[in-house]
């Protein structure tokens, strides 16, 4: 935390000579946080985001600076129960996929007709 | 069991698993106004631990703002709050009986899920802090985005929402002067060293938090498993350490141990880095068989009941008075 507002107070100096960097933010617009009332200059100056919403409505620099802190800006651990089974069915394809791709490459043509036949029918059980 | 009364390994002292939750469609509790964090709070409260049967049955509600500076002290130094919420105002805490578990309202994220355990059980302390993230769950919607994750206010717990830590005591690794390089190679693969209490704290008495950097990106399981590799390498080169200071430095190393505990016998007056640096040492001394300490309290329950927020408790002492209080405390109970 505190090294990412160091980020943050670096960025706010390179504003000061106007620097191109901020330039490069990929958040431009004036838009605000219809929850929470916040801008993008609020985040800039405290690191905080305001409420939940902010991540998209500034959706650009939220992805942005996730991907500085965390190399990534996508989720892969656990879903909420609530928040629907469409995710997690999403996430089942992309591994028997995943794994489809592997089968294939090792020649294992057994394991591929397997994965290839679960593929099919959980595709047909929901519109995606 | 409090983490620092369940000490079975020398080097690992406790593991700890904190998740941040945050309810959907409402500002995080820095964006709101006090009325609004109160209306919040009692909405969160209400619909936890009132709705909810398994919580309520096991677990004890404190309102901070109704607690004296003193018992809030006491809770931060059994981890079972954060430094942030001793002082400010609407905080709230459900605590379970045994006080391995304690569930922040309106820190810096609406939720904040902790489990503490003494000893090396990070697995065991997520799956018991996944479970009640469910029962949780089930009383509310979280903020939750299927690209982002669990959204938090800061962006360097999103994505998981998972911190897991594991706290260590390294005194040969730091005496043989290894450890800065250690700190420095594994920084670089997304894991932090720091000290006792967390963020911005020094590692005094040589206690150091191992703990994930990222959030995002990974499994829970896969972040996990990332710390475990730095914790299990640093352990196995902590008792490398420690096995050569014995063999090749046997006299000096019984010497620091004894005259570390002559000065806890018998000071009148002791400062905290001081305090921290020689219990570290007669803990050293303690987990290698050269000392046997039967006082009331173990070096590790000395080092967090002597620092200086814990001695002062809400009274005015100035740093003399400590001092004194200090050594009076370890003299008695060491």
């Amino acid at each position: 935390m505190d090294l990412f507002s160091e980020l943050f107070d670096m960025f706010d100096g390179f504003d000061m000579f106007s620097s191109p960097y901020v330039q490069k933010s990929a958040q431009k617009d004036n838009k605000v946080c219809p929850v929470c009332g916040r801008s993008w200059a609020d985040f800039n100056k405290t690191g905080k985001f305001g409420c939940g919403e902010c991540y998209k409505t500034f959706a650009a620099g939220a992805a942005q600076v996730l991907r500085q802190v965390h190399s990534s800006a996508e989720h892969a651990g656990k879903i909420p129960s609530k928040s629907s089974a469409g995710i997690k069915v999403k996430r089942r394809l992309e591994e028997l996929r995943r794994q489809l791709k592997e089968a294939v490459a090792k020649e294992d043509y057994e394991t591929a007709a397997k994965l290839h036949s679960e593929i099919k029918s959980i595709e047909g059980g929901v519109s995606l | 069991m409090i983490w620092y009364n369940d000490l079975n390994d020398g080097i690992i002292v406790s593991s700890r698993i904190r998740l941040a939750r945050n309810i959907d469609k409402t500002p995080f509790p820095a964006a709101l106004n006090s009325k609004d964090k109160e209306k919040v709070s009692k909405k969160l409260r209400a619909s936890i631990f009132e709705s909810n049967s398994t919580l309520s049955g096991d677990f004890e509600l404190y309102d901070l703002d109704k607690l004296s500076r003193k018992e809030k002290i006491s809770m931060l130094e059994e981890h079972l709050i954060s430094p942030q919420m001793v002082d400010g105002s609407g905080h709230s805490v459900l605590v379970n009986k045994n006080k391995t578990m304690s569930i922040m309202f309106m820190e810096e994220d609406h939720i904040r899920l902790q489990v503490i355990m003494g000893g090396y059980c990070l697995d065991e302390a997520f799956d018991l802090a996944d479970k009640v993230d469910d029962v949780i769950e089930e009383s509310l919607t979280y903020a939750f985005d299927e690209k982002f994750g669990y959204l938090t206010a800061c962006p360097t717990n999103a994505g998981t929402g998972l911190r897991a830590s594991v706290m260590m005591h390294l005194p040969a690794l730091t005496m043989t002067g290894n450890i800065s390089r250690i700190i420095q190679s594994v920084s670089g693969m997304g894991i932090a060293v720091r000290g006792l209490y967390g963020e911005g704290t020094e590692a005094e008495g040589c206690m150091y938090q191992i703990s994930n950097q990222i959030t995002m990106g990974l499994t829970e399981k896969e972040i996990i498993e990332k710390v475990k590799a730095v914790v299990n390498k640093l352990s196995e080169m902590e008792s490398q350490a420690r096995k050569s200071l014995k063999e090749n430095h046997s006299l000096e190393l019984e010497d620091k141990v004894y005259r570390a505990y002559g000065i806890l016998k018998y000071a009148r007056s002791i400062a905290s880095a001081e305090a921290k640096s020689l219990l570290s040492d007669v803990m050293l001394g303690q987990n290698m068989g050269i000392i046997k300490c039967d006082g009331k309290m173990t070096p590790i329950e000395l080092m967090v009941k002597t620092a200086p927020s814990v001695i002062a408790a809400g009274k005015d002492l100035d740093p003399a008075a400590r001092d004194k209080a200090r050594a009076e405390l370890i003299r008695e109970n060491i």
